[in-house]
């Protein structure tokens, strides 16, 4: 038999290890695009900060139109909402 | 004197140590010796040249319907499946009120595939509460069951349809503890959710209108009780995937409970984003949170006709409308019409590479049948049209019950497969068993994963093979005394030829309430299964009739004192 993964050496957990990943929020209650905007990306005009969070969460923006068609806040209670691009490959 | 005795068999224990030849006794349900029983039995098997395992373990289906009238959740005891694990995705039968029963078939019917007039030709409805719903499978229960109680039906049954609009009160949220208690109390094995799913209406289900403060303080029910939380992340992007999955390890860590996330597939455009999101796990894991991905051993293999909605037109609006919302005739209308025939073409346009490999699978009328097994590709150039423009047409001739089959979709490079199936933190499952009857088989997982991945492609070892999917799985859910060929341990067990054992071919069959049919496969190799040391099924015998018990359960009162 091969070995496929190596043997692991136990270590104490170190909560500080993780490493960075995209950035992303959960949305407080009832939050349009424009609330994260304000709240997450602030130092952007608003108009450009809801453009950006949009092409970042198509999953999220593009739902309504997948679903019904109507117009509306799309953004679920248990969205994850990105609020940087994906991350360059590292 | 014992009640069974297997004896000269190739005792693979569970623990994943090499095989040693035993012969194995059972009494009153339980394994009392390994080794040599010179004894006799009330039966006796003789398991020479053949393994002796545990029971499997498959930890996420959608039984819960068919265990109301089939208590052996067919076939997937025969392919040597002791306990089943129903109730994922964030739907479940209980608790329910009368007045959600037709909008939870219609959410079975839209994520699960499995037919309305199933539900209603087969289904008795005489229980509300998760307690009744029990009571109710224990009734000719032949298989083992670990149920789920699903998140959108919590809602529902203290929301009502408030729980399809907005996020719940303090009081709901607090009513929904409770209620999530009771079914903890009557057997549950934990809860499931949903971040992906839609209804009937195509709306997101009741899970996804919840916020995280409500799944952190159901997570600290499930926390009183160690027990599990399931999701469905949207398994289709990594970054999401990374993000529901570092979620699930805070809900770990604060409230001590496993938690699995499911499914996870690899295909050949996304082997560094799975590598990605197992990076994270170990992460995690090395926190000493336990979020567990569940993959599945088979390739994804779609089946279809165009009477009944598949999720692989999901992405096109104007397919996927007609084929949940149009009447047979409309249907047939929109395909004969040539401009609108042209409209679903050309919408349908990222397909155009996969109709020439459609494999025509089942038809009706003696004209159509010389192409069955032959692609569209073979069929378009004999009749002198596109693939897409054969489907149709066959599809028209054959009144819509044409089937077609999309095969090796995905998950089906072995090398990257078996890589994964074999990771330490993966988590063999997510079957799928009892939904999706239609579109493709999801019974044979382990005959695939044992013949297929230990067999012939030499991925992993039979013993790592078999601890995938019974120790490991026993552990991970907190399924006590089970998982383990040991004595003491209850005796669920399977006898299989290594050399053979296996899934057979898919079959199209005409065994679901209402005169339904759905696809299945038989299982190769596997000679005798026993739940709780009666056997319940064997490939001379057929079932049997054998007590299924609700797991995880108490543990016996001998070990827990
Ligand atoms: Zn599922």
């Amino acid at each position: 038999m091969f070995q496929m993964f190596p043997t692991r050496v136990w270590k104490e957990p170190d909560v500080s290890q993780l490493s960075r990943v995209r950035r992303s929020v959960l949305p407080q209650k009832d939050d349009t695009w424009a609330d994260i905007a304000r709240r997450e990306l602030a130092d952007l005009a608003e108009a450009d900060a809801v453009s950006a969070l949009q092409s970042w969460n198509l999953h999220v923006f593009m739902r309504a139109t997948i679903t019904t068609g109507r117009p509306g806040n799309p953004i679920l209670p248990s969205d994850v909402i990105f609020v940087e691009p994906p991350l360059a490959a590292a | 004197m014992y009640d069974l005795v297997i004896r000269n068999g190739n005792v693979v224990d569970g623990s994943g140590l090499p095989a040693y030849r035993a012969d194995v006794a059972v009494k009153d349900g339980r394994i009392v010796k390994i080794g040599r029983v010179s004894e006799g039995a009330r039966r006796v098997v003789d398991a020479a040249g053949k393994v002796v395992a545990p029971g499997f373990i498959d930890p996420h289906t959608h039984f819960d319907a068919q265990l109301l009238w089939d208590g052996c959740a067919k076939p997937a005891l025969s392919h040597g499946v002791t306990t089943i694990v129903p109730g994922n995705c964030s739907l479940s039968l209980a608790p329910l009120r009368a007045e959600h029963r037709m909008k939870l078939v219609g959410m079975f019917n839209q994520i699960e595939e499995m037919p309305l007039k199933a539900f209603r030709d087969g289904v008795v409805w005489d229980w509300e509460t998760f307690a009744e719903y029990i009571a109710r499978i224990r009734k000719g229960l032949a298989i083992n069951v670990a149920p789920l109680v699903g998140h959108s039906v919590l809602r529902l049954w203290v929301m009502r349809d408030a729980a399809m609009e907005r996020t719940a009160t303090d009081a709901e949220v607090a009513q929904m503890q409770a209620v999530l208690r009771e079914c903890l109390d009557a057997g549950a094995a934990g809860l499931s959710t949903s971040y992906v799913d839609m209804d009937e209406r195509l709306q997101p289900v009741p899970s996804r209108y919840a916020d995280a403060s409500e799944v952190d303080a159901l997570a600290s029910v499930l926390g009183e009780y160690g027990r599990m939380l399931q999701i469905v992340p949207e398994f289709y992007d990594a970054d999401l995937t990374i993000a529901r999955l570092d979620q699930l390890a805070e809900l770990s860590l604060k409230h001590n409970i496993p938690t699995t996330f499911s499914p996870l597939f690899v295909n050949a455009d996304n082997i560094e984003a799975v590598n990605r999101v197992m990076r994270r796990v170990d992460e995690q894991f090395d926190r000493g949170a336990r979020v567990w991905p569940q993959v599945q051993t088979r390739p994804i293999d779609i089946s279809f006709c165009f009477a009944v909605p598949s999720l692989l037109f999901i992405r096109f609006r104007s397919w996927y409308r007609i084929m949940r919302f149009g009447a047979h005739e409309e249907i047939l209308a929109a395909f004969r019409d040539p401009q609108n025939r042209q409209k679903l073409i050309a919408e349908a346009a990222p397909l155009a590479g996969l109709w020439p490999r459609l494999v025509l699978r089942h038809v009706n009328t003696d004209a159509n049948r010389q192409y069955v097994g032959k692609t569209l590709g073979e069929i378009g150039e004999l009749r002198g049209v596109s693939p897409v423009d054969a489907m149709i047409d066959l599809s028209l001739e054959e009144d819509l019950d044409a089937h077609f089959l999309a095969a090796g979709m995905g998950h089906n490079n072995d090398a990257e497969v078996g890589r994964l199936l074999s990771h330490p933190r993966v988590h063999v499952g997510a079957s799928d068993g009892g939904a999706h009857i239609l579109s493709f088989s999801t019974y044979g997982d382990t005959g695939y994963l044992l013949g297929h991945f230990v067999r012939d492609v030499k991925a992993m070892s039979l013993e790592a093979a078999v601890k995938k999917v019974t120790s490991d799985t026993a552990a991970i859910w907190g399924i006590p005394e089970r998982g383990l060929l040991q004595t003491g341990y209850v005796a669920d067990m399977v006898v299989f030829d290594p050399k053979t054992i296996d899934r057979c071919a898919e079959d199209y069959v005409g065994d679901v309430p209402g005169d339904g049919y759905r696809y299945v496969r038989d299982s190769s190799g596997v000679e005798a299964v026993f739940v709780g040391g009666a056997l319940a099924w064997s490939a001379a015998e057929g079932y049997q009739p054998a007590q299924g018990q609700i797991l995880p359960g108490v543990i016996s009162a001998g070990l827990a004192a």
